[in-house]
């Protein structure tokens, strides 16, 4: 089993190269043939076709590049904090965050090559043109990833085997490497969106225009949150799923805390995330209108309904693992009745988030609606009143978060009842003006409207930060109520932390989706068409099914990766044991 | 929205308050039990079906989640599961929600099927994405960075802008009133006979949120030129290019504005990347 | 091993309930806008299935031909033609000869057939030079073999031609709304309503004579049939193929009210060919 754990990382890289190189050899023999006639556009691919092969592909290497970029950031961080307050809590969990990595790492460069291989077979043309546009960002990323890996493993295996300053100076430079590398990828997939450096013809003027275009740097901010996001729940989940096998209660309380910090990272991640989302959307809009309305007017508005149901699931069970959480903490008993509250304000903001525009409706219903606009729904669906109830899901999960801190303390400054009025004071206000100005932006025009959710953000932002901060100085020396009982916790809770992976996850596919199917018919958006026989933008359905599909099989291989990791943790709590008795 | 019926689902939640002894569970169904009669019967006009299952669907995981985050109702909750499945008191209320569960599905199959055939639920896009560019009396025009030609005279020449502005005003009145209506609202005289129904512009979703070059394009190229995600109706707008000059349509468009106080949708500078196209 | 069975279940069901959820949503397959671009390094191969295409679609030409080797129809059946297109004109190429009935249809008759086709490179089909070549290649290929590039030249396709039509259709298209000044006859023949439906003699052809339409219809019914050709179709016509036909000229596109008012004022005073 040892033998098998050190082994397969690159046991199964080369096996999927070489499953990939004899599909694509064997299953279209009359693809090859065809090279001798000419340039060749498309290749097909046999059962699926080649955009889903290409599709699924793409989708996974992300999910992995995202997990492997993601977790040495937060590994770092936590081992910086673990550094600086001495605890060696942090250190071990640091380190088993990074265990997580050298198998995923494998993976993702094994899909990534996959990936590689059938861009160029079954879509020649379509990279024969960028690799003239990117030339040699090409070769940058080669190099790059190359130090990737060197970097990768000489942080996780040089752990506690050097200087502590020189390993954390390590994990800097792997996550510097970890962003460029996706700035890198980013750039030539946000060129197909919105193409830049290019004249009318499609050649190429400058690689460096081509490479800042509109949409790189939101999409470099957008999923450089989104991988933490992500990173954190997997971790998250690997908490949970070692918290339910655990056989000792020392096991369990360690899982409980490594699947809470995971959650704690993703959800702490996720707050900013619609910001980013939204900065996104806008520079699409500005790059064309037709792009924008295309992503959020036309056939995808009804994508981000299903993305609404995602966010939505994801924020309710994000507090949902919080109150569960508070169940381990003596005093928390005392925040129990507000949870009706916090639930009752995330479903309406829920709600009024997941309401379509124009709606589904038979004949008669539309008819006494007066069209296909219900004239109170119809105020629900729109930009003004969605963002106003994302402002007001963050707070809402912002104070979970808040009760969850002060459940075992109670205050003993002698200010404690003037902060607790400032601080609420501060919430009511901000909640009453961000409601306020979302009313207002019906009235206003819609570039003024667009500028209304800048202050909208800012309030949501200074009030969780000025809140925090009043809470900090007021919980100096507090008196505990009584232990954090790690490890106390029910198993739902821990199936919330799975949800939230898989949601995650889900939501990752989906917005992939949209963020190339906007393009609809275009391989490079108003450059080069897509000629091929999926040049048409299939149902929303039939996406959905490919991203579960997708999401499955990601899982599958994450379980491979647990599995192997918590082989080498055998090994070493096994040798521990040994030495302690 | 229907206020005796808000105020009755209230009042019922209310009674609930004094109900003795009122468990978790008389909770749930009571806040199920309200919300489900406010949004079928509390909003005028009706909320389409879909939108009610949507709805209810979500305060059900909601409600979900409120039992199930608390281990002492869970366990409430499970007893009381497990006391209906398995004691005696219990046994002929089980038997007849075993009895009744199957024929409420097989009712909901039988009326799901002998229900007269209807037209299939559709959704029409609005407003789809517009060309890049139009061609209008053999001008190509774009769509993109064009905007409106006279716009710019509202500051530069208000009196030839209020020119223009009382042209469009013509137009409007001699061709859009009969279906667009009086004061804009999209219930001209015809409007009923439409479906979909004329765009109703005094509405902030509607030119509110759109650019002029978009306006154009739906009045130059009206319904038959709407791409095919705004099937499966057909919108009855005429192609207005055959009967307007360009300079009427920009007209229209500059008084569709005027009259409705809404602000044309601003062109944004292009944030990122080098020089546009 | 219980737990981990558990853990795939319960992926599965979330991976499944979001599936189901984005089954709830309108369902819609968007598909590019057909047009047949025409490059100017197109191979033969490519032509043919380009003028398949069009042949099918901006063409029409399918309204009326059959390309399935029953004899016997309204038009010539096309299944053979590449194969007999040399051998039907003396001194004129296969190329030659399907360029002619394509330019300029009347010039020569089928034997056993009526004349009824109108030029291709005029309006309402409006094709251009590159588009008929590309239908040659596919008429060509029917039988034989295709052997038409985008380079040939045939003798139909002038500068004056092409410079001429697109002046026209400008002019047309700028003078648009204003352009009521047209006869209803001259308004049957740019429509080329006459295709199908003749107003000097009683026999019908695709469509039924309208030798006697001012007798047989009132006015309103005459915009009905315009308008909504597939309202009131008579039994031995084929519903569908009117609509089809003037949607695929973009004759509704064209067609202002004024001119439509014409048209059926024209056929109401179509009496027995008094």
């Amino acid at each position: 089993m040892k033998w098998l754990a050190r082994r397969l990382p690159a046991g199964s890289l080369l096996f999927l190269m070489l499953a990939g190189m004899a599909l694509v050899a064997f299953w279209a023999p009359d693809a090859w043939a065809q090279d001798a006639a000419g340039p060749v556009e498309y290749r097909s691919f046999p059962v699926v076709g080649s955009r889903v092969v290409v599709w699924v592909i793409a989708q996974l290497h992300l999910m992995f590049g995202a997990f492997v970029l993601a977790v040495p950031m937060f590994a770092l961080t936590i081992e910086f904090i673990g550094f600086r307050n001495g605890d060696k809590r942090y250190d071990d969990l640091a380190h088993e965050f990074t265990r997580l990595l050298s198998v995923s790492f494998s993976f993702t460069a094994s899909l990534g090559a996959l990936l590689t291989f059938f861009l160029f077979i079954l879509y020649p043309r379509l990279m024969e043109y960028l690799v003239s546009i990117f030339d040699w960002t090409f070769m940058l990323y080669a190099c790059v990833f190359f130090l990737e890996a060197v970097f990768l493993y000489s942080y996780y295996y040089g752990w506690g085997k050097m200087p502590k300053w020189l390993h954390l100076l390590l994990g800097l430079g792997l996550n510097m490497v970890g962003i460029a590398i996706i700035f890198i990828a980013d750039s030539w997939l946000t060129f197909m969106n919105s193409p830049n450096g290019i004249d009318a013809e499609g050649n190429l003027l400058s690689t460096w225009d081509a490479i800042n275009n509109f949409t790189w740097m939101p999409i470099n901010i957008h999923r450089l949150i989104a991988n933490i996001c992500f990173g954190g729940s997997i971790a998250a989940a690997y908490g949970a799923y070692k918290f339910l096998g655990a056989k000792t209660e020392e096991e369990r309380a360690h899982y409980d805390w490594m699947g809470y910090m995971g959650n704690f990272i993703a959800i702490a991640a996720l707050l900013p995330l619609p910001f980013a989302g939204y900065w996104l959307g806008r520079e699409i809009y500005a790059f064309s209108q037709s792009l924008g309305i295309a992503l959020m007017g036309g056939t995808f508005s009804w994508l981000f309904i299903i993305q609404a149901v995602l966010i939505g699931n994801l924020f309710l069970a994000a507090n949902y693992y919080l109150w569960l959480s508070m169940e381990r903490i003596h005093g928390a008993e005392r925040y129990r009745k507000f949870t009706k509250w916090l639930l009752a304000s995330i479903t309406v903001c829920f709600i009024v988030w997941a309401t379509p525009h124009s709606l589904v409706a038979t004949v008669e219903e539309a008819r006494a609606m007066g069209g296909s606009h219900h004239p109170i729904l119809n105020v629900l669906g729109v930009m003004s009143a969605k963002n106003t109830a994302v402002n007001v899901l963050i707070l809402t999960t912002y104070l979970s978060f808040l009760f969850y801190r002060r459940a075992n303390k109670e205050a003993t400054v002698s200010w404690a009842k003037t902060g607790n009025i400032v601080q609420f004071g501060i919430l009511a206000a901000v909640v009453g003006v961000v409601i306020f100005l979302g009313v207002y932006g019906y009235f206003v025009e819609a570039s003024v409207r667009i500028g209304l959710s800048i202050p909208q953000v800012g309030l949501v932002l200074f009030a969780m930060i000025s809140i925090t901060i009043i809470d900090v100085f007021m919980f100096r020396n507090a008196r505990i109520l009584g232990p954090i009982e790690w490890g106390k916790i029910p198993n739902r809770a821990q199936y919330a932390l799975f949800f939230i992976a898989i949601t995650f996850a889900w939501t990752m596919g989906l917005m992939g989706y949209v963020r190339s199917g906007i393009r609809q018919h275009w391989h490079v958006y108003g450059v080069m068409r897509d000629t091929s026989e999926h040049a048409f933008t299939p149902t929303l359905g039939y996406a959905a099914n490919v991203v579960s599909v997708t999401v499955l099989i990601f899982f599958a291989f994450i379980a491979v990766v647990f599995f192997l990791s918590s082989l080498s943790g055998k090994k070493k709590i096994e040798a521990e044991g040994g030495a302690s008795s | 929205m229907n206020i005796l019926i808000l105020l009755a689902a209230c009042a019922g939640l209310l009674a609930l308050r004094f109900v003795p002894k009122m468990n978790i569970l008389g909770w749930l169904v009571g806040w199920w039990a309200a919300t489900f009669v406010f949004l079928r019967w509390g909003i005028n006009p009706p909320l389409p079906t879909s939108i009610q299952g949507m709805f209810l669907a979500i305060l059900t995981l909601a409600l979900l989640a409120y039992i199930s985050a608390n281990s002492v109702h869970f366990r409430f909750v499970l007893d009381r599961a497990v006391a209906f499945a398995t004691e005696k008191k219990y046994t002929v209320a089980l038997a007849v929600t075993l009895v009744l569960l199957p024929c409420l599905v097989a009712l909901r199959v039988y009326f799901d099927i002998t229900e007269g055939p209807a037209p299939p639920l559709s959704s029409r896009t609005i407003h789809p994405p517009p060309p890049v560019s139009i061609e209008v009396a053999g001008r190509m025009i774009d769509l993109v960075n064009d905007d409106n030609p006279y716009r710019a005279l509202e500051t530069e020449d208000p009196a030839a802008f209020a020119e223009h502005v009382a042209n469009g005003r013509r137009v409007y009145y001699e061709n859009c009133v009969y279906c667009h209506g009086d004061d804009m609202a999209g219930d001209g005289l015809f409007a009923h006979g439409y479906d979909p129904i004329p765009a109703n512009f005094q509405d902030a979703t509607t030119i509110a949120m759109l650019q002029e070059g978009y306006i154009f394009w739906r009045i130059a190229k009206g319904g038959p030129g709407l791409p095919s995600e705004s099937t499966p109706w057909l919108s009855a707008m005429p192609a207005w290019e055959n009967f307007l000059t360009e300079e009427e349509m920009w007209d229209v468009t500059l008084f569709l504005y005027d009259f409705t106080g809404h602000r044309p949708r601003a062109r944004e500078d292009h944030g990122g990347g080098g020089d546009g196209h | 091993m219980m737990n981990a069975l558990k853990i795939c279940v319960f992926t599965v069901l979330v991976a499944a309930f979001y599936s189901y959820v984005s089954q709830m949503v309108p369902q819609k397959v968007t598909y590019p806008p057909e047009e047949t671009e025409l490059g100017a390094d197109m191979t033969t191969e490519e032509l043919v299935v380009a003028g398949e295409e069009i042949a099918g679609g901006k063409g029409t030409c399918l309204t009326c031909h059959t390309v399935s080797g029953d004899t016997g129809g309204r038009f010539p059946d096309l299944a053979n033609i590449g194969l007999v297109a040399a051998d039907r004109k003396e001194g004129f190429s296969d190329v030659e000869y399907l360029a002619e009935s394509l330019y300029d249809p009347n010039e020569y008759i089928v034997e056993g057939f009526l004349p009824g086709m109108t030029p291709i490179s005029d309006p309402p089909i409006d094709l251009n030079d590159e588009e008929i070549l590309a239908v040659i290649a596919y008429l060509q290929s029917l039988g034989g073999v295709a052997t038409v590039t985008l380079d040939t030249e045939l003798r139909w396709q002038s500068e004056e031609n092409s410079a001429a039509a697109a002046a026209a259709s400008q002019a047309g298209a700028a003078a648009g709304p204003s352009a009521e000044n047209l006869s209803g006859e001259e308004l049957f023949a740019m429509y080329a309503c006459g295709t199908c439906h003749s107003v000097t003699e009683p026999t019908p052809l695709l469509g039924p004579s309208l030798y006697n339409a001012g007798n047989d219809f009132s006015t309103a019914e005459l915009y009905e049939a315009i308008m909504d050709p597939d309202a009131v179709v008579a039994e031995e016509f084929t519903a569908g193929l009117m609509s089809a036909q003037l949607n695929a000229t973009g004759f509704y596109d064209k067609i202002s009210s004024g001119q439509l008012k014409t048209l059926v004022d024209y056929l109401a005073m179509q009496k027995g060919g008094s």
